[in-house]
């Protein structure tokens, strides 16, 4: 009944991984007045515990990689990532530097890569959007793992992790 | 019956209000803005999350915070006691400090103490306007200060010093100091996250439903009057919030006591005396 409105309140965390700032002044831009993010529900938290869609921009350097990887486990699930500009999503301009990683998904998993050097703000609200119905499927995948683990479904053939060791063990015992 | 029903709709009122403020906010700005559930989507979102426990008394903290502010709420629909009331806020006020204190993010702490700093600052202002009360009117009780005609004529100052913590206890420009978003990543509520985020988030409404129902008690038995007094000072608050800058928490303190302090001062001098 109340699915629709799953969708309507993402919170972003945004996060500066050695990007030039022209697409940070981008996302900036998409949340003011002109262009107005926050008529989606969207609200720039910079808490990475209480939002759900992960704004990186720039290449990853070797500075900022750590942080990176402890801002998306410190985020709960359901999460998103939304990969902002050329150079998180393949190290743009900045490919094959010495000190520079090349692209985000080399280390965290990335859902949408939005295109461009600056994205502009057209662009960047299009994959929030994108980044909406990303999330609610995985909020869909979170409950069928949670109704899993409740009740296993043997007969289907999918079993729950929690159900796997003891199984196993079980096999062993037999041979 | 009825006391019953607004009690337990009581964070309901505080979302909506919370919602309308939001539209208003954007409006201001000339941009649409969220819907008017949007804070009932947040907390329905938030109810889905995964929830992290850093300690397991930092999150009962964090509910106890909601659950006081609850009874302070339910307290002042019911009519109690003026300072019981502010005495029990305090309490409520002291969960969500002692909820900072008790994990080790550094921010957590900053913000714990700009809170603590905060109560300091706008403490002696709520008691002095219950004594306020107490001189005009010759109770305490709200009850009886509700069906007393306003006296918000003889109470100017100590309105005026009033309208000064209004920002402070609706975490509002320019005396946000204690939550200050980008600055040190909400302060006391860092740390909290999916379904305990939830509980302060809804305390956040029932702050917004006690201040505006301490303000509506300057109205006395008016109804016309309180209504004007909420929309007026709802805009106005707004207006504030969206026009100013965040003042450091130490300017916060000498900003608020100084002339805050002095004005429901001259205000109880004034009622003693003349």
């Amino acid at each position: 009944m109340f699915e629709k409105y799953r969708k309507k309140s993402p919170w972003i965390l945004h996060y500066n991984a050695g990007s030039c700032n022209g697409c940070d002044i981008e996302i900036l831009a998409s949340l003011s007045p002109k262009y107005d993010l926050e008529r989606f529900g969207v609200v720039n938290t910079g808490n990475p515990k209480q939002s759900d869609i992960f704004l990186v921009t720039g290449p990853v350097t070797y500075r900022s990689r750590e942080r990176l990887v402890e801002l998306y486990t410190q985020m709960p699930e359901p999460k998103v990532v939304v990969a902002v500009g050329s150079c998180s999503c393949t190290g743009g301009v900045f490919r094959d530097m010495y000190n520079v990683e090349d692209r985000v998904d080399r280390y965290i998993p990335v859902d949408v890569y939005v295109a461009g050097c600056a994205s502009s703000p057209e662009l960047i609200i299009d994959g929030v959007v994108k980044a909406l119905d990303i999330l609610e499927s995985k909020t869909k995948e979170m409950e069928f793992a949670k109704k899993l683990q409740n009740k296993p479904k043997i007969e289907d053939g999918i079993v729950s992790r929690k159900e796997m060791p003891r199984r196993v063990g079980e096999n062993d015992e037999e041979s | 019956m009825i006391e019953m029903i607004l009690i337990l709709l009581a964070p309901v009122f505080g979302g909506l209000i919370y919602g309308v403020e939001r539209v208003v906010r954007a409006r201001m700005q000339n941009r649409q803005g969220p819907p008017i559930l949007q804070p009932f989507y947040d907390t329905y979102k938030l109810m889905d999350k995964q929830a992290f426990l850093v300690n397991p008394y930092h999150a009962l903290l964090g509910i106890m915070h909601f659950v006081t502010l609850w009874v302070v709420v339910a307290f002042v629909i019911m009519g109690e006691n003026l300072l019981y009331v502010i005495f029990l806020h305090l309490l409520s006020s002291i969960f969500i400090v002692l909820a900072g204190f008790s994990v080790k993010s550094i921010f957590s702490h900053i913000g714990s103490n700009r809170e603590l700093l905060t109560i300091v600052a706008y403490e002696p202002i709520l008691i002095l306007v219950a004594v306020g009360f107490y001189m005009s009117v010759g109770s305490f009780e709200i009850d009886v200060i509700r069906e007393h005609p306003s006296e918000i004529l003889s109470l100017a100052f100590l309105f005026l010093a009033f309208l000064l913590i209004i920002p402070i206890k609706l975490k509002k420009s320019p005396f946000d100091a204690s939550e200050a978003h980008q600055e040190i990543v909400g302060g006391a509520e860092i740390e909290f996250s999916g379904i305990f985020y939830e509980f302060l988030y809804m305390a956040k409404w029932l702050e917004y439903v006690f201040i505006y129902s301490l303000l509506i008690l300057f109205a006395g038995d008016s109804l016309l009057l309180a209504t004007l007094l909420f929309v007026g000072v709802f805009l106005v608050v707004n207006l504030i919030d969206n026009s100013t800058a965040r003042v450091r928490v130490e300017h916060l303190v000498k900003i608020v006591l100084g002339v805050g302090l002095t004005l429901s001062l001259v205000n109880l001098v004034w009622l003693a005396y003349v």
